[in-house]
Formats: structure tokens, sequence, C-alpha cells
């Protein structure tokens, strides 16, 4: 419990609007199944189009199918397509990071030129040659992604783990015959996975801007399984009739990368001092009124 | 100064050689056999005598280098080879293309720069105030819609319901009004943080110490010793959000009906058309090189210590 | 003027409320500077000596609220409770400022030349061209060779010497009556330091303008001051004209600092004669006298109280210290 008490205290600087979306995201991406009222892709084509009913509380699309429904799975979808590119492109960016930061020299430097190529093309593009040379589907699309995304967690985990092997302690582990792989396994990589998860949770946002993208551009998650970026592309033909079936999935969208947008922006570091807030203000002339009085009194 | 620009354009040509390189690697290791794929796509029936035809035919018994050499010979003439798909000339139309994206690029470029810096300088004159906090939630709202929700919402709102603009086409300037702003809103939206933090960061900086002790006022001080400061910083965010832009091309100009680069990589990628890939591939990463060289020489120019460092 | 002071500083008190806490870096200093004077303002860092003169005129760090009261007048005009538009017509313009560290007082992408120009611009209301002749007079009269050339160069170009020259200059360019000098040599070469402080003497007199030399070394003190104020943590402890001070400092821990200066006759290899302890960290004001920990003559009365400044013997100079004001009583 004392272990958890800082990772608490971390947890109340965030900002509330974005532990709240983001809690919201993963609550509904975890337990979609369940809280979906009704089944996403059951179609009735009598029921096209609808407002907002009792029944349909967000209405259906063009096929019929509850909307609400198909916006709680979709969730769900961009969960686990985000939570499969993280997890890949962490484990291989942490991996090279942390051979680049442990053995530094020639293996480094080859790593970080590859890793500063990976960083100056756009992902869409990395993600887009990969699909087209290995043709589209769910799983190619989660590599397709990895592969764009891993030179990001590359980078930072080698600076973290240059860092590591600096200090004093390694050092001295060294000197006493630590094997390098107590080392390695002991020291370097788990310090270096927790500052790299950090990133990462923030970097989430973006990662499920581009599921949503590959799937707008029809090269990423299929019908019939919702997703928010194919959701909305599949209504855009009824855009004119039927606005509120892409307004809908683009706001999901939006709201959820904006979560994970303030989160990020609150983890960088800003070191600028900020003038004083109107509480902390008054709080200091408190202070200061304290001591005039001690001191006429002396 | 000479000494840099002759280093730097050698440098440029490296990595044009290293893209070429990733262009040609990433097709040649393409998955299954293309002769195959190719017989397929062409819509005959994959007898082995007409796969063997079509392997002869794009030279794929030639050793890997001979074929490198080949392609890129063929490449720095402008010819992409033979569409795999079609049959066709892959540079057929890609001057047309190149236009069309070049225009979508260019003018959000301007677009994003307008608008970021008016953004921008409007969080810095009056920082934590009321239009400090709308500027941030304005770029907050810009970085994080997705790029095909805000053309939809464009055309939804000026296209549709005002029918203002035209919501497809490539046709004269009213046309393009709605791409160029759909592009720029993500990067408006980090520049105006570039230069929101980079003009606070440059007004916590002694020299404006300085200034203050001769009696400028705020407005004179954040004009001609804040913003001298970000220029270089801001060409080089700018630099970046326009190579980003080729990614948003590819998801905006089949939103607005537009036959550029991006397009036609887009329908390569989506029928597998490796010719096409490779060649749009190709001209967007010299692309990139090209705007990272004239991104270096600008700053070169705007900022007189690294002048300093090359002269 | 009638008889007035040109910069009257009384009662001054400074709190600075930030963030994380608030502190007292100024708590009852007075003082007074008199046309064509020099105050040498002398103490540690963090002893307060820049903020008492830097936050009357607004010029502090952002992120900081600075509490002012007491008073400080300026050429007849009271400056504390002036609106910062008032008082930024007074900076620059009758007040010149020089900053400790000529690396990063001027702006590194902007010429010199418009560094300067824009002060005789806004100051004289000069046209653009009025200004670079303007300028180029400036850069003459601090001594800068090839002042042409110099004029179109960057900062960064320049040696540390020249930069600070080049802050001299804008300090100058409006014609000011008071030059606040915040340790004006610290950042440079030694060799530089004494071709610096001749130069400022030597416009101080040729200008007729009072001066305040903020600095922590005795030496510059010396050869410049025609008035001291030495300052240990927020507190004015001794004042009064430099070569009574100097020669026969009161306050213990003028005594002190005069003391640790290394002298001739020093046999070689011998002790450092500094002095015992540390100087306190800012915060809350104390309650009694701030040297006392310190202090070799401490009685128990010193902390109960803060000794108040009173005459010693010698009526031009003012003592902060129970002990000595006492033994002088009963003399």
């Amino acid at each position: 419990m004392n272990r958890l008490k800082p990772a608490f205290a971390r947890l109340n600087k965030l900002p509330r609007v974005a532990l709240i979306v983001i809690g919201l995201f993963l609550a509904l991406g975890s337990f979609a199944p369940w809280l979906a009222p009704q089944d996403p892709s059951a179609q009735n084509l009598l029921e096209t189009g609808l407002g907002p009913t009792a029944a349909h509380w967000l209405g259906t699309d063009h096929l019929g199918r509850d909307t609400l429904s198909r916006l709680i799975i979709a969730a769900n979808t961009s969960l686990v397509s985000v939570g499969s590119v993280l997890i890949i492109a962490m484990t291989v960016g942490v991996a090279m990071g942390t051979i680049a930061g442990y053995h530094r020299g020639w293996v480094d430097d080859l790593l970080m030129r590859i890793v500063d190529v990976g960083l100056s093309i756009p992902s869409l593009i990395t993600a887009l040659a990969v699909i087209g040379i290995v043709g589209p589907g769910y799983w190619t699309m989660v590599l397709a992604l990895s592969l764009a995304w891993w030179p990001m967690s590359g980078r930072i985990s080698r600076a973290v783990a240059v860092s590591i092997m600096s200090k004093p302690h390694i050092e001295a582990l060294r000197v006493l015959g630590a094997s390098p792989w107590r080392i390695y396994f002991g020291h370097l990589l788990p310090g270096t996975i927790g500052a790299v998860m950090v990133y990462a949770t923030a970097d989430a946002g973006t990662a499920a801007l581009a599921v949503a993208t590959l799937s707008f551009l029809g090269l990423g998650i299929q019908p019939p399984t919702p997703e928010w970026g194919q959701m909305l592309v599949d209504a855009l033909p009824y855009l004119e009739s039927d606005p509120r079936q892409v307004i809908l999935p683009g706001l999901a969208l939006t709201a959820a990368v904006i979560g994970f947008n303030i989160l990020g922006e609150s983890i960088a570091l800003n070191r600028i001092p900020k003038p004083l807030s109107r509480r902390t203000l008054a709080l200091r002339r408190i202070e200061v009124a304290g001591w005039a009085k001690e001191n006429s009194d002396a | 100064m000479i000494h840099f620009i002759s280093k730097r354009l050698r440098h440029s040509l490296v990595l044009l050689f290293m893209a070429s390189l990733v262009c040609f690697t990433l097709v040649v290791s393409a998955p299954g056999n293309v002769a195959v794929l190719i017989a397929e796509l062409r819509g005959a029936v994959a007898t082995p005598g007409y796969v063997e035809k079509v392997a002869e035919e794009i030279g794929l018994h030639k050793p890997l280098l001979m074929r490198y050499a080949g392609w890129l010979g063929d490449a720095v003439r402008g010819d992409f080879g033979i569409s795999y798909r079609t049959g066709q000339e892959v540079s057929a139309d890609l001057p047309k293309r190149m236009l069309v994206t070049g225009t979508l690029i260019v003018g959000s470029a301007v677009v994003a720069t307008l608008l970021g810096l008016a953004l921008g300088f409007l969080g810095a004159f009056w920082p934590y105030r009321l239009p400090d906090r709308v500027s941030r939630g304005l770029a907050l709202l810009g970085a994080s819609t997705p790029t095909f929700f805000v053309g939809a919402l464009m055309i939804y709102g000026f296209s549709v319901t005002f029918q203002l603009f035209p919501s497809f086409g490539f046709g004269g300037p009213e046309s393009w009004v709605l791409p160029w702003v759909t592009v720029a809103v993500l990067p408006a939206a980090v520049l105006s943080r570039v230069v929101r933090v980079g003009l606070e960061e440059a007004m916590a900086s002694p020299f404006v110490l300085t200034a203050k002790s001769k009696g400028l006022g705020r407005t004179a001080i954040l004009f001609r010793d804040a913003l001298p400061n970000i220029i270089p910083v801001f060409i080089n965010a700018l630099g970046t959000q326009v190579g980003l832009m080729t990614a948003t091309a590819i998801i905006v100009e089949p939103l607005f009906a537009w036959q550029g680069v991006g397009d036609y990589f887009l329908q390569g990628v989506k029928f597998r058309d490796f010719m096409v890939v490779q060649a749009c591939l190709l001209i967007f990463l010299a692309f990139f090189i090209v705007v990272n060289l004239i991104v270096d020489l600008a700053v070169l120019m705007t900022d007189p210590r690294v002048r300093r460092q090359w002269s | 003027m009638h008889d007035e002071p040109l910069l009257n500083v009384s009662n001054l008190t400074v709190d600075l409320l930030t963030a994380k806490a608030a502190v007292r870096p100024v708590d009852g200093v007075s003082y007074t500077v008199r046309q064509g004077e020099c105050l040498a303002i002398v103490g540690e860092s963090g002893s307060g000596k820049t903020v008492m003169n830097f936050a009357p005129l607004g010029l502090m760090p952002t992120g900081v609220t600075t509490n002012l009261s007491g008073s400080v007048r300026f050429d007849g005009r009271e400056l504390i409770g002036l609106p910062e538009s008032e008082i930024r017509k007074v900076r620059g313009k009758s007040i010149g400022f020089i900053f400790q560290d000529p690396m990063s007082a001027l702006n590194p992408v902007r010429r010199v030349g418009r560094q300067i120009a824009e002060m005789a611009e806004l100051h004289l209301k000069m046209t653009p061209r009025a200004a670079e002749e303007r300028a180029l007079e400036l850069i003459k009269l601090v001594g800068i060779s090839d002042p042409a050339a110099r004029l179109r160069q960057f900062p960064h170009e320049l040696s540390g010497g020249l930069r600070q020259r080049i802050v001299i200059a804008i300090a100058l360019a409006g014609e000011p009556k008071l030059l606040i000098a915040d340790e004006p040599t610290t950042a440079l070469d030694v060799t530089v330091q004494a071709q610096i402080l001749r130069l400022l003497k030597d416009l101080q007199r040729r200008l007729n303008m009072a001066m305040v030399l903020i600095t922590h070394d005795m030496g510059v003190v010396a050869g410049a001051a025609d008035n001291i104020v030495v300052m240990y943590a927020a507190r004015a402890a001794e004042r009064g004209p430099v070569d009574k001070v100097l020669v026969t400092p009161r306050h213990p821990y003028t005594r002190g600092l005069i003391n640790a200066i290394p002298r001739r006759e020093d046999p070689i290899g011998s002790e450092f004669r500094g002095l015992p302890g540390i100087p306190p960290t800012l915060g809350a004001p104390f309650k009694g006298c701030a040297f006392a920990p310190r202090c070799e003559l401490a009685i128990p009365a010193c902390t109960a109280s803060r000794p108040p400044l009173a005459r010693s013997a010698d009526s031009a100079v003012v003592v902060a210290c129970a002990v000595v004001n006492q033994r002088k009583a009963a003399a």
C-alpha cells in the first residue's frame, strides 16, 4: 500500500478531465460487449437512419444498426488495436534502445541512425507503404503501425538507458563483477520500461488516431467490425441526409484523443514559472502580512 | 557559408540515395511471387507459362544490383516503370498530380502559418488570460481532431449546409479553400503552441530584462526582441509540419476527390500496385529531403549564431 | 532640485511572492544618492542588493509578484505606487542599467547597432538614421575601436569586455541622470574588469551622473565609490562615506569582510581569513540581528530584537549593531 502512495500522488496532479476521459475510454473499451445495449451488427432495414428514440438512444445508421452500441464496441476495437500496437512497438523499441544504450559504439550508431530515418518519415506513410507491400488485414495494420511507432520508444529508451548506465551504482556493480545479464535484466531493463510506459501512454491518442485513419482509408479495420474511423467513412455517403452518423463517431474519437493529449501535455516539462494563481497569491500575502506585524512589535 | 551549403547538399544527396535504396528494397522484399500477383492483377489466369512471361517482362531474373541500377537510372529520368495494374506508364500523369499535391501543400502551409502565428501571438499577448486560454483550447482541439473528421465537418458545414465552397474537384481557387483549411488545422494548432511557448521562453530570457530596462513596452519587446529569437525554431517546426502534410494529403485528397500524389499512393496501396507505391514513396522521401534542406538553409539565414558556426 | 538628493530611498521593504514561497529580500533599507555621486552597495550574493535596486523600477523576472513598501523618491518623484506605464518612462530615459552578465544581456539575434539605436529613437525621439549616428557616437564614447564595423556585428561575435561596453553604451543612450550597475565586472576577465571599472568611473564624472554600484568586491568599492551601504541578509548593516567605513569598519560583518581581503604583508601560504559560518537563506525576516549566529561579539540581547541603525562616534557613519552602539554610548 505504501508503494502505491507516490503513484496516487502523481495521479492526483494530472488534469482531472484527462483522467475522466481516459478512464471512460478504458472502461468502455474493456467491458464493451457487456455494456453495449444491443447487438452492434444486427441490421434492421425497416429502421434505417433514425433519430434518437427510446430503443436507439443515438439513432440508427443506414443499415438500421444501433449507433450507441456500435460506438461502444468501437471503443473496444480501438483499445485492443492501440494496445497491441503500443505493446509491440514498445517491446521492439525498448529492446533496441537498451541494447544501444548498453553497448554504445557502432551498435548505438547504427540503431540510432535507423531510428532517425524512421522518425523522419510520417508514420502514416510508413504504415501505408508496408500495407501496400504486404496487403491489407488486421494484423498487417497492427504490424505496420508498430513499425512506424517503435522508433519513438526506441529513442526515449536509449536516452533513459544511457542515463541509467552512467549512474555510479551500475559502475560499482561492474567493478564488483556482476554479470552483464544481471546488469541488463536486473537494473537497465526495469528502469527503462517504467520511463517508456509513461510516454507510451501519452502517445496512445496519436496511435488511436492512426488506427482510425487507416480504417477510414479502408486499410485498417474492416466492416462489419465497428471502428470509429470506419463508421465515419461508412456514413459519409449519407452526410447530407444523416450527418449525425458522421459526427458521432468523429466526436467519440476526438474526445479520446483530447484526453490523451491533455495527459501528454501535462507530462511535458514546463520550465518557465507561471504567474501566481489568485489563491496562492492570497496565501502569500497573508504570510507576508504576518511578518510585518512581527517586525513592528519588535 | 559556401562550405556549409556544399556540405549540406552532399548530405542531401546521400540521403536521396538511401531513400532510393529503401524504396527499392521495400518492393523487392514483398512476400509472394510478384509475377503471380501481377498476372492476377491483370485479370489473367496465372498459368506457369504466363507467370514466366511476366517475370521475364519485368526483369525478375536479372541480378538485384542490375535491377536497382536500371530502376534508379530510369527513376532519375522521371520514368517509374509500368503500372502492374493498368499496364500504363506510372509517370504518365505524375506531373499533373504533383501540381495538385503541390497546390494543396503550399496553400495549406500558408494558411497554417498565418493561423498558427495569429493564435500563438494571441496567447503570448495576454498570457494565462482569456485570449490565451481560448488559443490554447483551440490548439488542443485542432491537434486532437482527426483530419478526416475535420474534412467531413468542413464539407458538411461549408458545402452542404451553406453551399459556400464546392466539396470536391480540383477547380478554381474556391475549390481549394476547404482542402487547404482541412490540411492546415493540425499544423496550425502545433505551430500556435510553438509560437506561444517560444515567445514565453524568449520573454523569460535575460536580454528581455535589458529591453525592459530600456523603457520599451511589452508589445515592442515581443516584436523586436522575442520574435526574431523564435523565427529559426518556427521555421524548423514549419518544415516538420510541411513534411507531415504529405501524409495528410493521402487522407484529404480522396475526401475532396483531388487527383494528387497522395491519392495515387493510396490507390497503389489499395491495389498493391508496387510500381505506383514505389514511385510515390520516392517522391515523398525526396520531398522530405528537399524540405529539410530548405529548412536548414533558412535557419542559417535567420540565426546569426548558426551562421557563425559555419562561416 | 532644491537640496533633495537625486535618489532617496527610505525604509524600503520588498516582498517577493512566488509559487513556492514568499521571501523578504529587502527589509527596511534607506540610502540616498546625490547628483555626481557614486554609492556602492556591498553584500554577499542573496543579500538582496540587486532586488533592492531593480524591484522598485519594475525589473523583476516573470512569475514573481513584487510587494513594495516604504519610499523611493527619484528626481523629486515618488516611484512606489506609480503604474508600470509611468515607471517605464523613467527606465532607460532617466535611469540607465548595466547588468552582471553581458553574455546574456544582449539579444543574440539582433545587431548591436540596432540595440543601441533603438534607445535613441525611443527616448530622444530621433529618426532611425539619426539614431544610428548617435549609436556610433556612443560606441566611440565607451572606447570601442573600429566603431562602424562593430555596430553591424552580432553580440556573440564580440568578446565579453566589448559586450559590456555595448551594454554601457545602451545604458547611456537615453542620457540618464542615474546609472545602476549590477556587478558590472563580475562576469569579466580580471584584466578587463579594471578597464570597465575605469570606464564607468570616468563616464560618471564626465557626464556628471549619479551611480549606484552593486558589487561584492571591496576592491571595486575602494576605487570607485563615495559612499557605501553594506548589506547583510536583506538589511543594511553599515552605511557611510567609503573612506571612513573602509578604514575603520565598525559593524562586525563589515570588519569581517574587510579582514578577508588578502593583504600584501600576508606571508605566502598563510590561511585565508574568511568569515565563519554561511550566510542565511532568504525567507521570513529574522527576529533580532541576522548576523548574530556568525558574530564574535554576539550577546543574548542580539537575538531579542532587531538592532536599529544608529549614528556612530563619527556622525557620518551609521551602524546597525547593538553591541557596537552600546560601547559607544558607554564611552
